[in-house]
C-alpha cells in the first residue's frame, strides 16, 4: 500500500496535488494559462429522503 | 313594450362605446406589445451570439477531452467487465447543468432516468443529479432516490477539477454500488445530440472480469487507483459532451426564438398599421358627416 493511500487520500486527490505542484513549477508565461485550469466551481450537496441534508458537504475535504 | 326594449338599446350603445374604446386601446396595446416583442427578439439574438461563441470553445475543448472518456470505456470493453448479478445496487448520474433555455437537453437526460426508475428494481437505484435542472425535474417524484446534487455547473466551461470533486463525492459517499451509468448528452453535430451513457462498475466487478488478463501486472492497488481515475475522467468527458450539446442546442433554440419573434413583429406591425388606418378613416368619416349635418 502506498504512503498516500495510507494517509487517507485516494488517487484523485493524489494526482491533483501532483498536478498542482507541476502547474506551479511551470515557466511564468505558461503558468498563467495552466492556473486557469486549476479552478473548480462545483458545489455538492448530499441529499437524504428527498431533502438536502445540511450535515456536511461531501465535496469538501 | 318600450320598457322591455330599452335595456336592449342601452346594451347596443354600450357595446358600440366599448368597441370604440377598445379600438383606441388596441392601438396603444399593440404598440406596447410590439415593443416588448422587439425587446425579446434583441435578447434572444444576443443570447444566440453568446452561445455561439461558447459553443466554438466547448467543441474545441470536447475534442481534447474525448480520449479521456473513450480510453476508460475501452478498458471496460476489452476486459469484458459485466455488472455483478448478486449486487443489484445501481448508481445513475444525470449530467445536466443549471441553465435552461436550451431545448430538450435536460429533459432528455432526466427522461432516461425517469423511465429507468419506473421499471421494476428501482428501489435499488440511487441518483446523483449534476446540475439544478435534472434535480428540478426529478426531485418531486423521485426525491428519495437522489443522494447528491451538484450545482454551479454551466456558468463556466467544466474543468477536470470539477469532475474530480464530483468523483470524490461519489467515492466518499457511503453508497456502495455494483454497477451504474452516467447518463449524458452525446454531441453529434451542431444540430443534433443524443442521450447516451457510460458504464460504471464496482471494483469487485472489475476484479472478476473474464478477460482482465489482457492487461499486465494488475494488483488490487493498481485497479483501485485506476478505477478512481477513470471515474473522474469519464465524468469529465460526460461534462464536456453535455456542455457542448447544451451550447449547440441553446444556439438552435435561440435562433428559432428570434425567428418566431420576427414573425410576430411582422404580424403585429401589420395589425398596428391596419388599426391605425381604421381609426383615421373613422375620424374622417365623423368629421365629414358632422360637417355635412351642419350644412
Amino acid at each position: 500500500m502506498s504512503a498516500w493511500r495510507q494517509a487517507g487520500l485516494n488517487y484523485i486527490n493524489y494526482s491533483n496535488i501532483a498536478a498542482k505542484m507541476l502547474r506551479r513549477a511551470l515557466k511564468p508565461e505558461l503558468r498563467a494559462d495552466a492556473l486557469k485550469r486549476d479552478e473548480s466551481h462545483v458545489r455538492i450537496t448530499p441529499w437524504l429522503n428527498g431533502r438536502p441534508a445540511h450535515l456536511k458537504a461531501a465535496g469538501a475535504k | 313594450m318600450l320598457g322591455r326594449a330599452a335595456p336592449g338599446v342601452c346594451q347596443v350603445v354600450a357595446v358600440a362605446n366599448q368597441q370604440q374604446n377598445r379600438n383606441m386601446a388596441t392601438l396603444k396595446a399593440i404598440s406596447i406589445r410590439l415593443k416588448s416583442v422587439k425587446n425579446i427578439q434583441k435578447i434572444t439574438q444576443s443570447m444566440k451570439m453568446v452561445s455561439a461563441a461558447k459553443y466554438t470553445r466547448a467543441e474545441r475543448d470536447l475534442k481534447a477531452a474525448r480520449p479521456y472518456g473513450e480510453g476508460a470505456v475501452q478498458f471496460y470493453e476489452r476486459a469484458e467487465v459485466a455488472a455483478p448479478e448478486d449486487d443489484p445496487k445501481q448508481l445513475y448520474i444525470a449530467m445536466t447543468s443549471d441553465r435552461g433555455l436550451c431545448g430538450a437537453v435536460h429533459t432528455g437526460v432526466s427522461k432516461v432516468i425517469r423511465t429507468r426508475l419506473q421499471e421494476p428494481g428501482a428501489e435499488n437505484i440511487k441518483v446523483i443529479c449534476v446540475g439544478d435542472k435534472s434535480r428540478g425535474i426529478l426531485q418531486r417524484l423521485y426525491g428519495k432516490h437522489i443522494i447528491s446534487v451538484c450545482n454551479e455547473i454551466g456558468r463556466l466551461p467544466p474543468t477536470f477539477n470539477d469532475a474530480c470533486k464530483i468523483a470524490g463525492a461519489i467515492l466518499t459517499s457511503d453508497y456502495e454500488f455494483g454497477s451504474g451509468k452516467i447518463v449524458y448528452n452525446k454531441f453529434r453535430s451542431v444540430v443534433s445530440y443524443q442521450q447516451s451513457d457510460l458504464p460504471l462498475f464496482s471494483q469487485k466487478a472489475v476484479e472478476n472480469a473474464p478477460k482482465l488478463a489482457t492487461y499486465d501486472s494488475l494488483d488490487a492497488d493498481v485497479i483501485q487507483s485506476y478505477m478512481e481515475f477513470s471515474l473522474a475522467s469519464m465524468l469529465f468527458y460526460a461534462l464536456k459532451e453535455g456542455a457542448c450539446s447544451e451550447q449547440s442546442s441553446r444556439m438552435t433554440a435561440m435562433d428559432n426564438a428570434s425567428k418566431n419573434a420576427g414573425e410576430m413583429i411582422d404580424k403585429l406591425t401589420l395589425t398596428f398599421n391596419r388599426t391605425r388606418q381604421a381609426v383615421i378613416t373613422r375620424e374622417l368619416i365623423e368629421i365629414i358627416s358632422g360637417a355635412a349635418a351642419l350644412d
